[in-house]
């Protein structure tokens, strides 16, 4: 029973050693295009992007806190940044990579803000408020009805609405 | 006889074995259950600082004022200005989002809350990998220990009475929530 012990501990050991060794950590598949569009060409040509699958390089400024459903990238140059956003569960980003260089890609999606969250939004930008009455900045997409928690708190509104890139992967770097 | 016998010894055995990652997955199970309520993962703090105006300057120059007038010696991971009004300061579990010109700061200290950072990262399978294939061997373990457990007592206390009336209500409460809350709700 000893021996049966101890070569499950052995097996665990080594199962889980090579993870402890890099200093990049790879989330879901990784990045697996070469070239990232820098995030200004993104936002400011967003329909040239729309549906396609994407990479970006930036530094994480922003993670979701409860559960890693998102995490924010943004170009350190220009604060240019997008939202990341994976399955629950299936993609979790640690809060404690705030700060750190990171490369992630997914299709880029565009979500349409129903007019009470354009307006809602519009009021809290004028009030200097972070995010719009109601709206939690945990939650990553808006509901699409418009009512209750919104999303995406602190993306850029364009045209009535919201960009994101649907993640696919990631790398973070240490 | 020869079967009970087995029956005993494998539930015996998968549950000395499986009895500490029950425990684990208990605790996490209750803790992500209230994840509206709190954050089962991290302990954040934020202390607002007033440092008073800050001149104009780039990103590294403001960052390097920004923490003298903290008093902290730590050379930040990154610095980004967010807007123009704006400054983040990335230290090593700690961010400072700066008001420009203001000098108004947020300090955010981040910190794994004490073991429920590990068994949630365990539970809900953060490390994927050979933690996938060790949980599927659990879940296993669970059906095993559940299905010769019901077999363990005989007599007025086992599957013949009290037992077969307790299994049933077991059965009974998920299946009264699914019919209330999904398919008739």
């Amino acid at each position: 029973m000893r021996r049966i012990a101890a070569i499950l501990l052995i097996i665990g050991w080594f199962a889980v050693l090579p993870a402890a060794a890099d200093d990049a950590t790879k989330y879901g598949e990784g990045v697996t295009i070469d070239e990232a569009v820098p995030v200004v060409k993104l936002l400011s040509s967003p329909d040239d992007y729309l549906g396609k699958k994407v990479r970006v390089d930036g530094v994480i400024t922003g993670v979701c806190k409860k559960r890693g459903c998102w995490m924010q990238v943004t170009d350190p140059e220009t604060g240019n940044g997008v939202r990341i956003k994976v399955e629950d569960g299936v993609i979790v980003f640690p809060y404690t990579a705030m700060g750190k260089k990171a490369s992630a890609e997914g299709v880029f999606e565009a979500i349409a803000l129903t007019p009470e969250q354009v307006e809602a939004r519009r009021k809290a930008a004028e009030a200097g408020h972070e995010h719009a009455e109601g709206e939690s900045c945990d939650r990553a997409e808006p509901k699409k009805d418009g009512s209750g928690e919104g999303a995406g708190c602190d993306a850029p509104v364009q045209d009535d609405r919201i960009f994101m890139i649907h993640g696919t992967g990631a790398v973070i770097y240490s | 006889m020869k079967l009970r016998k087995t029956i005993i010894a494998v539930h015996r055995d998968v549950g000395y074995f499986f009895a500490g990652l029950t425990v684990i997955y208990a605790v996490s199970g209750i803790a992500v259950n209230h994840i509206e309520d709190w954050n089962p993962n991290y302990v954040i703090r934020t202390e607002p600082r007033s440092l008073g105006e800050l001149s104009p300057g780039d990103n590294q120059l403001l960052a390097a004022e920004v923490l003298s007038r903290m008093g902290i010696t730590e050379v930040p991971e990154s610095v980004v200005r967010m807007s123009p009004g704006q400054l983040k300061i990335f230290l090593d579990q700690r961010t400072l989002t700066v008001s420009l010109p203001a000098g108004e700061v947020v300090d955010e200290r981040v910190r794994r809350r004490f073991a429920f950072f590990e068994v949630n990262y365990l539970h809900l399978n953060h490390g994927k990998g050979f933690w996938t294939w060790f949980a599927d061997a659990y879940a296993v373990g669970l059906a095993l220990l559940a299905c010769t457990g019901i077999f363990i007592i005989t007599g007025r206390k086992g599957l013949g009475g009290r037992g077969r009336w307790l299994l049933l209500a077991g059965l009974a409460i998920p299946l009264v929530y699914l019919v209330v809350t999904v398919w008739t709700g």
